[in-house]
């Protein structure tokens, strides 16, 4: 009977000790790029998560708890980002994970967090192939799928029918690669080559350029230091044809990098989320200028509030957080009106057209899709 | 034409720093593992210098070279001398250790984001069919230069004398009378500036990353083994051979008929290296003086 209420009262201990976990900090944990050739982008991020985070504890936290950050650099890498998931699932014990930042390191830590029934919420990987990677996995930043089909309507209606690309042998720059092909008509890409992260020489092959009868030629690699490096020597090659970027042309270092040659590059992405708001100038009060765009900053931040917003509603269980994202009326953030469909990919998000001009990046046009 | 002013151009960088190394391995018989953090650091203070402290481009190049000196010769003090008397393959060890605390050093420091000595753009000259900015023939001409006077130091003064000496039979050269342990030293010093005067390179020609330097090292490691371990020539002249070959099989419509795939631009390079290695073990100019 003694050893039955020894048992029972140690139960009864552990029982208020997990108790009291629920009126701990609410840890949140987060993958992204703190180091690398990424990181510029990794940074803003980070800035934007420890904002919301910030602004959430001032207010009195989520239900009266606070919330806690563990920052893991997967360094826009797969193995990188699974050891970081590793960390954060099995060590940490977080209740969600904001990230990863490339979609190679979230594709390669989205199994451990489904397995673990632990929410992911990336503010910036776009890859199609996340459309897919769990019922935990979602993201407010729009998939490539979506992107592709708005790359190709500006190649139609600026009348581009023959096109060169150029990507960098990572799962974002492939995944996009496959999926623009598939977009654009038969026949169209007359030039198609990969390279090896790292590559910093494309004279040779932008070189072959020079005999190729293109109109536009699309610069696909993994961040923005490359992207800078092959601007730079497809201008100083004197090369015809208009460079066409996405996501990773779609910051501030390529001027600073490349100067002048910059301007006249058009650049298809979502919108610089968070430009001339509130949002920025608090950004900029916090933290300085974006290092690469304030855009990073408004999805990571809206990322977090999403997430503060489900664990007000239904609590920090897997489960049910995972059921009240998916049936979530549209949240209003910076980033715009949105809401996640049945795969964890964000309604509502729409790409515009950008170009440099004069060392900036300005908005063209939106390109609405059907 | 513009290939071959493209493989010069890839080739005089991957000179720079494969001399040195050559030299290095040549006379101490010692691997450099933090030699691409060496170049980058070089490359980094000259950047530093030039665009934050708004330094003529000349001081910022001959400040980036200083400062390469001295973090070389720290390398050497705290990593390399008081280990490779004891087994040569120690400051593999130390070096690599010191690689890695450099790499967090220059992320700390100059912070991640891509790093460009000279922005904007750059006037292009075109020499033949070829186009080329005035900043990358400097580059070619002062590569070639320097090496050049190495070659007169190395074969036609005392102290080159002295090195070949040492190179070639050390303990003969020491009871000469020929202090190698300066020597060894200078050698060490000498190669860390040809390292930062690749980094510098990299960051005029193209920008700088924190992540660009185990990639350095593997290059020059490439050329230094087919080149014949420790000779320095062989060294020189391999590097520029792997950048000609990865610029033609990239920029060559082969035969006519197919395009070698960019992706493997890099692995064939060192496929045809691995060729060499089978049919000459020794490498294509065989030292007289050390072998592995």
């Amino acid at each position: 009977m003694r050893k039955f209420f020894t048992l029972s009262s140690l139960l009864a201990l552990s029982l208020t000790a997990c108790g009291a976990g629920d009126n701990g900090p609410i840890k949140l944990g987060m993958i992204s790029a703190l180091t690398g050739d990424a990181a510029a982008i990794g940074a803003d991020q980070l800035s934007g998560v420890q904002m919301a985070i910030a602004e959430i504890n001032a207010a009195g936290g989520v239900n009266g708890r606070q919330i806690e950050l563990i920052a893991e650099d997967g360094k826009c890498a797969g193995a990188d980002g699974a050891t970081a998931a590793q960390k954060l699932v099995n060590v940490d014990k977080v209740v969600a994970i904001v990230g990863g930042l490339c979609s190679g390191e979230t594709l390669a830590a989205a199994p451990i967090a489904e397995a673990a029934k632990v929410i992911m919420l990336s503010p910036s990987a776009s890859s199609p192939d996340i459309t897919k990677a769990g019922d935990f996995i979602f993201r407010d930043y729009p998939s490539d799928a979506g992107k592709t089909k708005a790359i190709a309507k500006y190649f139609a209606d600026e009348k581009y029918s023959r096109i060169a690309i150029l990507s960098e042998n990572t799962d974002y720059s492939q995944a996009l690669r496959a999926s623009l092909k598939k977009d654009l008509p038969e026949g169209a890409v007359v030039f198609d080559e990969n390279f090896d992260p790292g590559t910093k020489d494309f004279r040779s092959l932008l070189g072959r350029l020079k005999d190729a009868e293109y109109d536009a030629l699309v610069s696909n690699p993994n961040s923005d230091g490359v992207n800078a490096v092959i601007v730079q020597q497809f201008r100083e090659l004197e090369l015809p044809g208009q460079i066409v970027g996405t996501d990773t042309m779609d910051s501030v270092v390529i001027a600073q990098i490349a100067g002048e040659e910059a301007d006249g590059v058009m650049l298809v992405n979502v919108p610089t989320a968070g430009e001339g708001t509130s949002f920025e100038a608090d950004f900029t009060a916090k933290n300085g200028d974006p290092k690469s765009s304030i855009a990073w900053a408004a999805y990571s931040y809206d990322a977090v509030k999403v997430l503060a917003q489900a664990f007000k509603a239904v609590g920090t269980d897997g489960m049910a957080v995972k059921d009240y994202l998916y049936s979530m009326q549209p949240y209003t953030g910076v980033i715009g009106s949105f809401h996640f469909d049945g795969n964890g990919d964000p309604v509502g998000l729409s790409y515009v057209l950008k170009k440099f001009d004069d060392g900036k990046v300005v908005t063209v046009k939106p390109l609405p899709l059907e | 034409m513009q290939l071959l002013a493209n493989a010069l151009i890839a080739g005089s960088l991957a000179a720079l720093i494969a001399g040195g190394l050559a030299l290095v391995y040549g006379v101490l018989g010692v691997f450099n593992m933090a030699l691409g953090q060496l170049a980058l650091t070089g490359g980094y203070i000259a950047w530093w210098l030039h665009q934050v402290a708004h330094l003529s481009l000349f001081v910022s190049v001959i400040g980036g070279l200083i400062s390469g000196a001295l973090m070389t010769w720290l390398t050497f003090e705290v990593f390399v001398r008081p280990f490779y008397k004891h087994h040569r393959f120690l400051p593999l060890v130390t070096t690599i250790a010191w690689s890695m605390i450099l790499d967090g050093l220059i992320l700390l420091v100059f912070e991640e984001r891509p790093r460009s000595i000279l922005s904007g753009g750059k006037s292009m000259i075109p020499i033949g069919s070829a186009l080329i900015s005035k900043e990358q023939c400097i580059m070619i001409i002062l590569t070639i230069a320097s090496l050049l006077l190495f070659a007169w130091v190395f074969h036609c003064t005392p102290f080159g004398r002295k090195l070949r000496a040492v190179v070639q039979h050390e303990s003969a050269a020491r009871s000469l009378g020929i202090n190698s342990a300066v020597l060894h030293r200078v050698i060490f010093i000498v190669s860390g500036v040809f390292a930062a005067a690749g980094g510098i390179f990299i960051g005029i020609d193209q920008n700088l990353s924190p992540t660009l330097a185990f990639s350095l090292t593997i290059k020059a490691y490439a050329a230094i083994i087919a080149g014949g371990k420790g000779n320095i020539w062989g060294a020189i002249i391999c590097a520029y051979a792997i950048a000609l070959l990865e610029q033609l099989l990239v920029g060559i419509h082969w035969f006519g008929a197919f395009y070698v795939p960019a992706g493997y631009q890099q692995t064939v390079a060192l496929l045809f290296i691995i060729g060499i290695l089978l049919l000459k073990p020794s490498g294509l100019f065989r030292s007289v003086s050390r072998t592995a």
